[in-house]
């Protein structure tokens, strides 16, 4: 043993001041070098993990806000969609009443214009008729006077007589 | 005017007061007259309003209108003062007119009460019919 150890070169006494040396520095960068790159190590992968779980909430979250746009634009479409279509019923339901509407007042049109057509022809004719009546009158009035002889009007005067009873 | 019930009803009283056998009596009603003005009873102007409307009813009632085309003869004339009596008493006012527009036969208003034979009469409905 003592042999290898003087083969290889060593000694003791250089040996074990080596030791105790490089056990203080050890200790130096393990107080100062190490431990403090191991706790930013640490917190980075921290923050890291961090990040990435954040990241995952991000993801899921956007998903979910993606799911509920594509819901309110279905929504919104379908909404739209049942709106034209009433509004579809709508305009034909009041097409078909102002429809209605014109037919009746065209009706009503005819109806009156009709009415007026009769009431102007039923005032033509009796205008006619008070003309050819008042004709007749003027005539009978210029004749019988000329042609009632005295026995005519005493028979006419004893007809009113014969009306007071 | 407005003449209350019982103006109205005082006045048909004076109004009887002054009928001598169914017949207005001309001085009663006057006396009548006078007595109101001179009393001035309650209402007294609504009842000389009243009686005045009255007598003006029965003088129109009394008083004959007779037109005709042709004048009448006395006998005519005669004859239809009879029948007129037979119906509205004999204190009859009777008035004759001559108007040959009626063409012919006679027009008769007694009050309110019109006979019209007249031939412008009958031409008239004829008219009228038209």
């Amino acid at each position: 043993m003592g042999e290898l150890f003087q083969t290889l070169g060593i000694q003791w006494t250089k040996l074990i001041p080596q030791l105790f040396n490089f056990g203080i520095v050890l200790l130096v960068l393990w107080k100062f070098a190490y431990k403090p790159v191991f706790a930013m190590l640490d917190a980075r992968q921290k923050k890291i993990a961090e990040s990435v779980a954040n990241a995952d909430k991000i993801q899921a979250e956007l998903a979910r806000t993606e799911a509920a746009r594509l819901k309110i634009l279905t929504d919104a479409g379908d909404l739209a969609n049942k709106i034209i279509a009433e509004a579809r019923a709508a305009a034909a339901r009041l097409s078909e009443v102002e429809t209605q509407k014109a037919v009746t007042a065209a009706e009503q049109i005819l109806i009156r214009a009709r009415e007026a057509g009769a009431q102007e022809r039923a005032a033509t004719l009796a205008a006619l008729k008070r003309e050819v009546g008042r004709l007749v009158v003027q005539t009978s009035m210029t004749v019988t006077g000329k042609i009632l002889t005295p026995v005519d009007q005493n028979r006419l005067a004893e007809e009113t007589q014969k009306q007071i009873v | 005017m407005k003449i209350s019930k019982q103006a109205q009803r005082e006045a048909r009283e004076v109004f009887r007061s002054c009928l001598v056998k169914g017949l207005l009596d001309e001085d009663r009603a006057r006396q009548a007259v006078n007595l109101l003005v001179e009393r001035k009873p309650r209402g007294y102007v609504q009842i000389l309003s009243r009686l005045h409307r009255l007598v003006q009813l029965d003088v129109a009632q009394r008083t004959v209108h007779i037109a005709s085309a042709v004048d009448l003869a006395p006998a005519q004339k005669t004859a239809i003062q009879a029948r007129l009596a037979a119906r509205y008493g004999t204190a009859l006012e009777v008035f004759y007119a001559t108007q040959p527009a009626l063409i012919g036969g006679l027009r008769i208003q007694v009050g309110s009460d019109l006979y019209d034979g007249t031939v412008k009469a009958r031409l008239d409905n004829l008219q009228q019919s038209f």
